[in-house]
């Protein structure tokens, strides 16, 4: 089975990787293959700097849910304003809401309490795709904030199932957490580039989700690598080429250090002479579904 | 108006993740060491080869190391480990060893030491306190950890206060808790009219955790919060200075503006800034599609450098900083791209 095929029958797919990867172009791609392929798809980006729209040439999502295609939507999410939407829900009292959403303690509470936002982000995507949402999602695709450690969001609902137990909190933490672990509902996908930080992130993070999440990913993509260069063009002191080269060389070789931990599915993405939008992703995309076969 | 590099007792060196804070912050440590002063750098998170490049083990997350040493100047490094300082720093504070032993046997403190928003950045910036104050430097330079949007460095030592007053924290140290037990917290939660956030929302397990946590916390906090301030005064002094590393083209332009606006607004002063990988020029256009992408990505990386400069136009001396064929991987080529940032020839 491809990596594509597995990933279409997900309901659930956080898209992660270090900063300024291709993170968020490769949940577009993602997004608009599998809508192709017939899946209702909501693109969820936890980013104040909205950059999801533009990948996809809407405007900008403001947090309300765009149609960036056909059975595909976007939306830019901020974890506060989630929160309080749940405090809305489960505390009757309107009064009450206010006092408590506008109290010092409360703010302090949503910043300090380990995991609250992860879980609620992760709640949200998975109260997208209840039956009774409207509209309906087969498929929630989590562009995940570049946080250093993404496993930590995976792990949060479980860590605040724990230390919440016994309260609603707890018991939404702890249902997710269920969620979260079945491994043919959740995927994990993820980017970088073939440069050392990046590489050394992805291996670290690969291990870690397999020894604390028990979790593999359906995917990793090895995104914006220089080309090969042309037999016989390198002249002696030409720097452009020697650079090329060089960066060629150093892609390589991290492809390489990533092959000794990762056998499974690796996609090779190159970096193309083209700026943030629609035509990068439709021409990755294109590339990536090749790849893929 | 052209600023030196290396103006600034205290550099602190921002920017978004992945944009090569680290590498940079090392080839000015090296630059400012080699000119004969005693220079200090305080990285987070290091690569692999410029943990090489710098000779740094595991070791470096104690205490600083020596890297080099030229004439009257030197070069230590630090690794900065964000539960290691705070750890020392409750055994700082604490009135006695039993005290510390009770914080950090919380279940609470277990779970946040890592993970409370802005503990990271709050502890680099003590730690560079701690180390200012030491006297035995003449420059500091300190690396920032890859926090994105949020400025959380800047804002940590005003956090760290603001936690202390807080409403919470006083409600947590209310006497009235002492009946301890189950029964007495439901009473006083219901008191205060918040028992349906916290029984039916929050659990009360969770709610018993974090109020022995403030209150095992509590002895330490007068020391804590003189210290918070302290160290907001040091960011804002005049010999604190902010350098920002930005990542190249248009894309990156308004990460960098974030970090230039909270700057300016928060009153911290800003040193130049640095826009790092740029793509060199490769010449005139080619059929060879290395070159013509080469040939985009130094026009990207232009239009980049020209955008952050109209939107600047008062004042920030903004440098480009070539990608080079390989990132520096021993001193002499830190201290090659030192002489690159430094020379005139840029840009
Ligand atoms: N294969 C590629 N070829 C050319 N440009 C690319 C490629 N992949 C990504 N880019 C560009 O690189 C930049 C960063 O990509 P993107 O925004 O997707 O990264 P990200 O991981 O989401 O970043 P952040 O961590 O800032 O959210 C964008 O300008 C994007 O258009
Ligand atoms: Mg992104």
């Amino acid at each position: 089975m491809s990596a594509l095929d597995r990933i279409a029958e997900r309901q659930l797919v956080v898209v992660t990787g270090k900063g300024g990867v291709g993170k968020t172009t490769l949940t577009a791609m993602l997004g608009s293959l599998l809508a192709a392929r017939g899946r209702r798809v909501l693109l969820l980006e936890v980013d104040p700097r909205e950059s999801l729209h533009q990948t996809l040439g809407t405007e900008p999502s403001g947090g309300e849910i765009v149609q960036a295609g056909p059975r595909l939507g976007l939306q830019n999410l901020q974890p506060a304003a989630v929160i309080e939407a749940l405090v809305r829900e489960k505390v009757p009292l309107a009064y009450l809401v206010r006092k408590i959403t506008e109290s010092a303690a409360f703010h302090q509470f949503v910043e300090g309490a380990p995991g609250l936002k992860e879980t609620a982000l992760l709640g949200y995507a998975y109260r997208a795709l209840q039956s009774g949402h409207r509209p309906r999602f087969d498929l929630v695709i989590v562009d995940a904030p570049a946080t250093g450690h993404s496993a930590a969001l995976l792990a949060a609902p479980g860590l605040l199932a724990q230390a919440a137990q016994g309260g609603q909190l707890g018991d939404m933490a702890a249902d997710l957490a269920t969620f979260l672990a079945d491994a043919s509902r959740c995927g994990v996908v993820l980017a970088t580039l073939a440069e050392e930080m990046p590489v050394q992130e992805t291996l670290e993070l690969i291990t870690r989700l397999q020894v604390k999440l028990g979790l593999r990913p359906d995917l990793v993509v090895a995104n914006g690598l220089y080309p090969v260069p042309r037999p016989g063009a390198a002249k002696a002191n030409d720097p452009p080429r020697e650079l090329l080269q060089a960066r060629r060389r150093l892609n390589e070789a991290e492809l390489a250090r990533l092959a000794t931990v990762w056998d499974g599915p690796l996609v090779e993405l190159p970096l193309l002479p083209l700026g943030r939008g629609p035509a990068l992703v439709e021409a990755l995309a294109i590339l990536l579904e090749e790849a893929d076969r | 108006m052209s600023m030196d590099l290396l103006s600034g007792r205290l550099i602190v060196v921002v920017g978004a993740g992945g944009v090569g804070k680290t590498t940079l912050a090392a080839a000015l440590a090296l630059g400012s060491a080699q000119q004969g002063r005693r220079t200090l750098v305080m990285t987070f998170d290091p690569s692999l080869r410029l943990k090489d490049a710098l000779g740094v083990g595991d070791a470096a997350k104690d205490e600083p190391i020596r890297v080099m040493e030229e004439g009257s100047g030197f070069l230590d490094a630090a690794l900065l480990d964000a539960k290691q300082t705070f750890d020392r720093l409750i055994r700082t504070y604490a009135p006695d060893a039993d005290a510390a032993q009770r914080i950090f046997a919380n279940r609470f403190y277990q779970d946040m030491a890592g993970n409370l928003a802005g503990i990271l950045e709050y502890m680099a910036m003590e730690r560079l306190f701690e180390m200012r104050a030491s006297g035995r430097y003449d420059q500091i330079i300190l690396d920032t950890p890859p926090t994105r949007q949020a400025m959380d460095f800047l804002q940590a030592p005003e956090r760290m206060m603001n936690l202390v007053d807080s409403k919470a924290i006083r409600f947590a140290l209310d006497p009235w808790w002492d009946g301890k037990g189950e029964k007495n917290l439901a009473f006083r939660l219901a008191a205060r009219g918040v028992m349906e956030l916290s029984d039916r929302i929050i659990g009360r397990r969770f709610l018993l955790d974090v109020v022995e946590f403030i209150r095992a916390f509590a002895p330490l906090f007068d020391g804590f919060r003189s210290r918070a301030e302290e160290v907001r005064n040091l960011l804002k002094a005049e010999e604190t200075r902010f350098l920002l590393v930005a990542g190249p083209g248009p894309d990156r332009v308004p990460d960098a503006m974030f970090f230039l606006r909270k700057l300016e607004e928060s009153g911290h002063h800003l040193g130049p800034v640095l826009v790092n990988q740029v793509h060199p020029d490769p010449g005139p256009a080619a059929a060879d599609p290395g070159l013509a992408l080469l040939r985009f990505l130094a026009d990207r990386d232009r239009r980049g450098l020209e955008l952050l400069r109209s939107l600047f136009p008062g004042g920030q001396d903004i440098l480009p900083v070539a990608l080079e064929p390989l990132p520096p991987g021993d001193l002499p080529t830190l201290a090659r791209l030192f002489e690159k940032l430094s020379s005139p020839a840029q840009g």
